[in-house]
């Protein structure tokens, strides 16, 4: 039955930090056990197929527990906004790492209002009717982004080799790209310049969010860009 | 196996008793799985209280029934009663306490007498503390067992996925066996009236207010 070598493991795990010491013991035992399914590979449909990436960020995710009056996380893993190729919908998803379970899947509109969290410069909060169980719900979502040189350093790194002024500023291009419908929609011009924004302030997640949201979904800000930038500039 | 008041399911469920010394994290682990939230506080749990929790492969959906057992001797109810049609399970313990780790044995011998030859994960919990009483070498036990081994944190997420995807593994006799994201359905449209939003604001407006927990802790990957 045991056919792991024991004395390896011993000298393996010896000189080992807890980390890598985990990741060694993701080898199999070699235990033995007679399957009790057999389960065919099936086609995996994300569901997100017909839909243009908008933004995708990792973050932490909370909602509010309304009888406990307390925040409670949700999940830690990517957010994406995502918009209908067809119909133009804009829609945040949110999936765990992982286990890649959805912790957020909610339309964007125009009634949403999104502002920021009272004690934490790093967060923001909103609510949405939230589709992510299959069943609609009404919830209060807070969001908190790592710190911006994180978020920047990530963004670099998805850019390949990049420098960081120049991935986001290709990001920003890419949230100015999609805004054929800034017009019609009448967003306002305090809320998008974009242009004038230092790279570092327009690599703060949570005015790409919130940019986003207002350009593509035609959100209203409780307050105005300028107020949540102010933030990062003290 | 589900309850007699639990709805069955049409895609392949397992039955997954989770053991381990009172105060171990078992309730924490389950429940981070269900909600994402991470409770810090401690509620021993009575007899005990079965929870489904599914996730998404690249064999379709499957489902664990997580028999989340009492670890506290009074509050034991039927004890290996719960064990029965166990078809995999999990046994905890905590590595900021060593009689946790010493107890170990005894939980698996427990299990065994009732589940002959099922797969097991051994978990040690909490390694975010800094603090550890059993080092990761001093892990011996599932050696001897043939049991997989994973030290894990509720708190930080710490290979939280990887009991579940070992026996999802075991149970298809599949290596290759891999979580997938799930389909993220089109939320319906939903008229929202004048008034409801109105409330909705000041509902966010306490909210805001309220603080967030762990707020200065970096994003862990």
């Amino acid at each position: 039955m045991a056919s792991t070598d024991p004395e390896t493991k011993v000298e393996e795990e010896s000189s080992e930090t807890v980390a890598t010491a985990a990741a060694g013991d993701e080898e199999d035992t070699g235990a033995q056990f007679a399957p009790i399914v057999k389960l065919e590979e099936v086609a995996v449909t994300t569901g997100e197929e017909d839909e243009e990436v908008l933004l995708d960020l990792k973050a932490k995710l909370y909602r509010f527990d309304k009888e406990g009056n307390q925040w409670k996380e949700r999940g830690v893993g990517t957010v994406k906004l995502l918009k209908h190729k067809q119909t133009g919908k804009v829609r945040l998803v949110m999936r765990q790492s992982k286990t890649l379970k959805i912790c957020a899947n909610h339309l964007v509109h125009s009634s949403m209002t999104v502002q920021e969290h009272a004690g934490n410069d790093k967060s923001c909060v909103w609510h949405a009717t939230d589709f992510s169980d299959g069943e609609l719900k009404e919830e209060l979502f807070a969001i908190r982004f790592g710190s911006i040189e994180k978020v920047a350093e990530s963004q670099t790194h998805k850019a390949g080799e990049k420098k960081e002024a120049e991935s986001t500023a290709d990001l920003l291009e890419k949230l100015s790209v999609g805004e054929t419908k800034e017009e019609e929609k009448g967003v306002k011009e305090e809320e998008a310049p974009a242009s004038v924004l230092s790279s570092k302030l327009s690599a703060d997640p949570r005015f790409m969010l919130i940019e986003s949201m207002t350009m593509e979904g035609g959100l209203y800000m409780h307050g105005t860009v300028k107020s949540v930038l102010s933030v990062d500039q003290c | 196996m589900a309850l007699p008041n639990q709805q069955t399911v049409d895609y392949p469920s397992f039955k997954l008793v989770i053991v381990g010394d009172g105060g171990t994290g078992k309730t924490t682990f389950v429940k981070r799985h269900l909600t994402g939230e991470f409770e810090k506080k401690y509620e021993p749990t009575i007899g005990v209280e079965v929870h489904p929790l599914d996730f998404f492969t690249n064999c379709g959906k499957i489902r664990f029934y997580c028999w989340d057992t009492a670890g506290q001797e009074k509050f034991g109810g039927l004890r290996d009663g719960y064990y029965i049609h166990g078809q995999c399970a999990i046994i905890m313990f905590d590595v900021t306490a060593r009689l946790t780790y010493k107890n170990v044995p005894t939980w698996h011998r427990d299990l065994c007498r009732v589940c002959e030859n099922i797969p097991i994960v051994l978990c040690g919990n909490k390694v975010d503390v800094k603090n550890r009483q059993v080092k990761a070498k001093q892990v011996t036990f599932h050696r001897k067992k043939n049991l997989q081994y994973y030290e894990i944190s509720a708190k930080s997420n710490y290979n939280f996925e990887k009991p579940f995807l070992y026996l999802a593994r075991k149970l298809a006799g599949d290596p290759n066996l891999h979580f997938v994201e799930s389909p993220a359905l089109a939320p319906p449209e939903v008229q929202i009236d004048m008034a409801a939003q109105q409330q909705h604001e000041a509902e966010l407006a306490a909210a805001a207010a309220q603080p967030l927990p762990d707020d200065d802790d970096e994003l862990n990957d």
